[in-house]
């Protein structure tokens, strides 16, 4: 057994060199395969960065009447941070809002003598409301619409980030689908080279293979270098993957850094967290797909 | 040893290679089968080695039925039976002793055994001297024992000769068949297909002959007479 495996080997090696030009482009069809399928996992990784970006930076502003009793917006808060979509509550006083208001209008003479006119703090509590997901907002201004204080909310302040994060969906999900679309394509070339480059080898050494049939090679023998061929080519295909890609996702980290203003775009830790379930998966994928076309080239071509 | 019941070999869409052979080779018998080009004397040798399967009747080899034989089973008859061809088929990248060395590597033979063998079946074959010399190197008698050799290396009972001389002098023609005889004394049935008259009277063993894929004469110590 292991000396026919230490054969098997050989004549897979053997089958690798002498068609080396071929097995180059073969191998290359496979990198390209592999790339456009990390490409859509960069991708994806990329989005889900940009979707919690903005998904962090969204809220609801609920500003009560200024004459609400506090019990009712204790009421409110207490009744929101039950709810599963809300992340947070924050609480701002009367008192904390009009200072805030001055704060942020300082230089604004208008607004300021408006406020002197009014002689009293027009401002009621306000509560800031942070969701777990964009889509939860509808849920969450539902539960605002609530009978208990519902009448004790002058307005609610809520920007569309679902828009925005919908917007970053669907361009994502379009970018994915021709992704998709390329990978399909890609692997489907890559199957026809394999089942070209099987055939190759086939013709190749149809001398040797019509000579092990004759002196007695078994089946599994015969046909075992050309599986195990296709086996280390999907390795070497990979293995060049990785030496490309992690050198991209180096020079991308600081750009996408700037871009989403924070300490790490995640993207190399992505990759190297995930690192073993992705490439592992990615081999076990490319392997089973030069496997499929081999045994379809040998029906056809190898008659053992 | 080999039993041809009724055999007939049609290929597609109805030209007959052999049609209702029937023959018995005993153990140990060295068979001359002749007839001119066409008569089906390879399609009777491919059926012997199941590199084709017969359209009707059945063939026995040493009891074993492989009339239907399984693909999987191919192997196992192959290391039973030897061939040797008219073209040879040696590889021509490997040397004498590795293209002998390949028919037990394939088969996954242990290296040791593969170093006994070689050498006992190189000096059968009269080869000994040209072990690292490549088949460009060699005559085509030279070429020919090679091949003989690879298909003695797994001590066949069966050796299936097709036109082995059919590519060689006098002189060449005369070492392979005394060659082929020499295999036989050691015990081995060896069927001989040619078209060589001088070959086949020069035996004086049985003469198998076939016209139109039919047998018209089977004879002990028989001659070419066709």
């Amino acid at each position: 057994m292991l000396v026919s495996s230490y054969r098997v080997t050989r004549f897979a090696f053997q089958n690798f060199w002498r068609n080396f030009w071929l097995s180059v482009i073969t191998i290359s069809m496979l990198v390209l395969t592999l790339m456009t399928v990390n490409i859509l996992l960069l991708l994806s990784a990329v989005t889900q960065q940009a979707i919690g970006l903005v998904e962090d930076r969204i809220e609801v502003s609920v500003y009560f009447h200024d004459s609400v009793e506090q019990e009712t917006v204790d009421g409110a808060v207490a009744y929101l941070r039950s709810l599963s979509q809300v992340r947070d509550v924050e609480t701002i006083s009367a008192q904390e809002a009009y200072d805030q208001f001055v704060a942020r209008h300082e230089g604004d003479e208008q607004i300021m003598a408006s406020l002197v006119e009014l002689g009293e703090n027009p401002f009621g509590p306000t509560l800031v409301v942070k969701a777990e997901q964009a889509e939860d907002f509808a849920i969450i201004l539902d539960a605002l619409e609530n009978p208990q204080f519902r009448d004790a909310i002058r307005d609610k302040d809520f920007s569309d980030y679902e828009q925005i994060v919908e917007r970053i969906r669907s361009t994502t999900d379009r970018i994915r689908a021709f992704g998709i679309a390329l990978s399909a394509i890609f692997l489907l070339i890559a199957i026809l080279i394999v089942f070209n480059t099987v055939r190759m080898g086939i013709f190749i050494h149809r001398e040797e293979i019509g000579i092990m049939r004759l002196v007695g090679a078994s089946n599994g023998f015969i046909k075992a270098p050309f599986y195990l061929e296709m086996v280390l080519m999907s390795l070497i295909a990979l293995s060049v993957t990785l030496i490309v890609l992690f050198p991209i996702l180096s020079m991308l980290e600081p750009q996408f850094r700037v871009y989403f203003a924070t300490e790490s775009a995640g993207l190399l830790a992505f990759f190297t967290r995930n690192g073993f379930l992705i490439f592992g998966l990615e081999f076990l994928g490319l392997v089973l797909v030069c496997l499929f076309s081999t045994t379809l080239a040998m029906r056809k071509f190898l008659k053992v | 040893m080999i039993r041809f019941k009724h055999v007939s070999k049609i290929y597609p869409p109805n030209v007959v290679g052999v049609e209702g052979v029937s023959l018995h080779i005993r153990p140990g018998e060295f068979v001359s089968i002749v007839g001119k080009s066409g008569t089906g004397k390879s399609t009777l040798a491919k059926l012997l080695f199941a590199e084709e399967r017969p359209t009707r009747g059945t063939i026995e080899i040493g009891g074993w039925d492989i009339t239907n034989i399984h693909d999987r089973d191919i192997p196992l008859l192959r290391r039973q039976i030897g061939v040797v061809f008219q073209d040879f088929k040696l590889l021509p990248m490997k040397t004498v002793y590795e293209n002998v060395a390949f028919a037990l590597q394939v088969a996954g033979e242990r290296p040791k055994r593969i170093r006994e063998v070689v050498p006992a079946v190189l000096k059968i074959v009269n080869l000994e001297p040209m072990t690292d010399r490549y088949p460009r190197q060699l005559s085509g008698g030279e070429a020919q024992r090679v091949a003989i050799g690879r298909a003695l290396v797994h001590s066949p009972k069966v050796l299936v000769a097709d036109e082995p001389t059919g590519n060689l002098d006098t002189i060449n023609t005369r070492e392979i068949v005394d060659l082929l005889k020499k295999i036989n004394e050691f015990g081995t049935t060896v069927a001989l297909v040619t078209h060589d008259r001088e070959v086949v009277n020069a035996l004086k063993k049985r003469v198998i002959t076939l016209e139109d894929g039919k047998i018209t004469s089977d004879v002990e110590e028989g001659r070419y007479k066709l």
